[in-house]
């Protein structure tokens, strides 16, 4: 297991964006490993900008990041490997003739670098990363035969056979029925626990996550607050970020703004 | 008809036909999938647009068309990369362009020129031994470059920004697969014709894409049914002596119809609950 207390990803006064448009500003954060993660905050809020910021596609236009100790301040920085992504749902063709085999083995070609093949090896990493999500009788099928929350596990087994340290999620559970929110959340934390994974990820369901996550950042362009989920959850500070779009009943808080977004 | 295999012209031209069939077929799979079919339609003419300089002026037609087929490619991809404008728009105002500079180039030459207009309907029964070296080479080096790039090429098609984010030269790859298509476009223009290539990458990928759902079946179907369309496209046009362009296009078509039809996608549509 990694040592807790090591951060591998730090946002030192780090901000984002483009010229006259910050998407995220002055940013300190660290993530440690071996840490779940679960990062909240309200439509363009900057959610999807921390998570491009980590992937390496957008660099900081102030302040720095550090990811595994290296200033990563230029793009593409070969760390990037080790972060396993499962990119929003709707971002990819998901009738595209592929099979879900084929799929995952894509996970695997960052980390092989130009020129080479994909061999036994690769395979074996493939077909062990389906079954760590259940998925490996599968493996012939097409992709676009697959429900939705199938889908998502060959997506995370793709993530996977990167054989990441952090697994990046973004939005893990849009577009899926209930069960399979339970089911992929589930999933992920599984993954947490068994691979010993960094785990960062972005989600409007502040309920699905807040008994699971060891740290919430709530982000609204600004870092509005990060600790326990007990510590960022206070009436308070949610009606500040969210406003007249809070409603808080007994034992949750229901986003209303949320429901509007995805369609 | 056996004896039409006798002949130099028509070995030559069912040699250029089966090189010509198979590179367009393999290229078209990333095409097809990448959703970059008007840019191949764009390219072919503005490699036609170099062809007629190159016969106004007197200088080489296939290095001018590899130089306007670049061209126009690499600004394609520019402009999408910068988000400017939407590649369609791009594409669809340097496609007339180059059509208009290629009707202004005939226009300006001196009388009728039947060999120009060869490289627009295609001509493969007429082409020539250094032609079909040049067809031999460039398709080898375009095949080399795909065979090279493979995993890449197949992972942008599919997701190129994940593609970027796991490390992946995503950019410069792309930038490849248009430099691919701009060349594959060149190499088939005495074959099918800056009209028709556009077919000849299209047809194939696209039949394959009705018949399976795995990414190298897929090619390797493309490519089966890219030669031999347009192998028997040119034996259907000396046979019946009409012009082979056509005749191999209008013969992808048809396999492509019946391929719709026949799809076992089609057939086998998973009954898959929507979930909103």
């Amino acid at each position: 297991m990694p040592d807790s207390h090591e951060p591998i990803i730090r946002f030192d006064h780090a901000s984002f964006g483009f010229p006259g448009v910050i998407a995220l500003k002055d940013i300190c954060l660290s993530i440690n490993a071996g840490e779940f993660v679960g990062v909240i905050g309200p439509n363009g809020s900057g959610k999807t900008t921390l998570c491009k910021a980590v992937l390496g596609l957008m660099a900081p236009v102030e302040g720095h990041l550090h990811i595994f100790d290296c200033a990563c301040d230029a793009l593409r920085c070969h760390h990037r490997a080790k972060i396993g992504y499962l990119p929003q749902k709707g971002v990819v063709d998901r009738n595209f003739p592929v099979t879900v085999l084929e799929t995952v083995m894509m996970g695997r070609y960052g980390a092989l670098g130009l020129f080479k093949r994909p061999g036994l090896k690769d395979q074996e990493i493939a077909i062990e990363s389906l079954t760590h999500v259940g998925m490996e009788s599968h493996k012939d099928t097409a992709l676009g035969h697959l429900s939705g929350g199938q889908q998502q596990r060959v997506f995370i087994a793709r993530a996977l056979a990167q054989q990441p340290k952090v697994l990046l999620l973004d939005e893990p559970t849009t577009g899926l029925d209930i069960t399979a929110q339970h089911n992929v959340i589930e999933l992920v934390e599984h993954l947490h626990d068994e691979l010993g994974l960094t785990v960062l990820l972005i989600t409007h369901d502040i309920n699905m996550i807040r008994s699971r996550v060891d740290r919430l950042v709530l982000l609204k362009t600004r870092l509005f607050a990060a600790g326990a989920p007990a510590d960022v959850l206070k009436p308070d500070i949610l009606s500040e970020v969210y406003g007249k779009d809070l409603v808080i009943t007994e034992k949750d808080f229901l986003i209303v703004e949320d429901y509007h977004h995805h369609h | 008809m056996f004896e039409l295999f006798t002949y130099d012209f028509m070995q030559r031209s069912l040699l250029a036909a089966a090189m010509v069939g198979g590179l367009c077929s393999v290229i078209g799979v990333f095409v097809v999938l990448r959703g970059l079919a008007f840019v191949g339609a764009g390219t072919s003419h503005a490699a036609f647009a170099g062809v007629a300089l190159g016969y106004l002026m007197g200088w080489p037609p296939l290095g001018l068309a590899i130089l306007f087929g670049l061209a126009t490619v690499w600004i394609t991809g520019w402009v999408e990369e910068k988000g400017r404008m939407k590649l369609d728009v791009s594409i669809g105002i340097l496609y007339t362009t180059t059509m208009a500079l290629a009707i202004l180039f005939i226009g300006l030459m001196k009388g009728y020129n039947a060999e120009v207009y060869g490289y627009l309907f295609g001509s493969v029964l007429s082409v020539t031994n250094e032609e079909l070296r040049i067809i031999g080479g460039l398709s080898i080096l375009v095949l080399g470059l795909i065979l090279l790039f493979s995993k890449e090429l197949y992972f942008i098609a599919f997701d190129q920004e994940m593609a970027e984010a796991s490390g992946i030269p995503a950019r410069k790859i792309f930038f490849l697969l248009l430099t691919l298509v701009a060349l594959t476009v060149v190499v088939s223009l005495k074959t099918v014709g800056a009209i028709l290539v556009f077919a000849m990458i299209l047809i194939p990928a696209s039949t394959a894409y009705q018949l399976t759902s795995s990414l190298t079946t897929l090619t390797f179907y493309s490519v089966i049914i890219g030669i031999t369309t347009s192998v028997a496209g040119v034996l259907i046009s000396a046979t019946w002596d009409v012009p082979s362009g056509p005749a191999i296009v209008l013969l992808a078509t048809t396999v492509f119809f019946v391929s719709v039809l026949f799809s076992p996608k089609r057939m086998k549509s998973p009954t898959r609950a929507h979930v909103h």
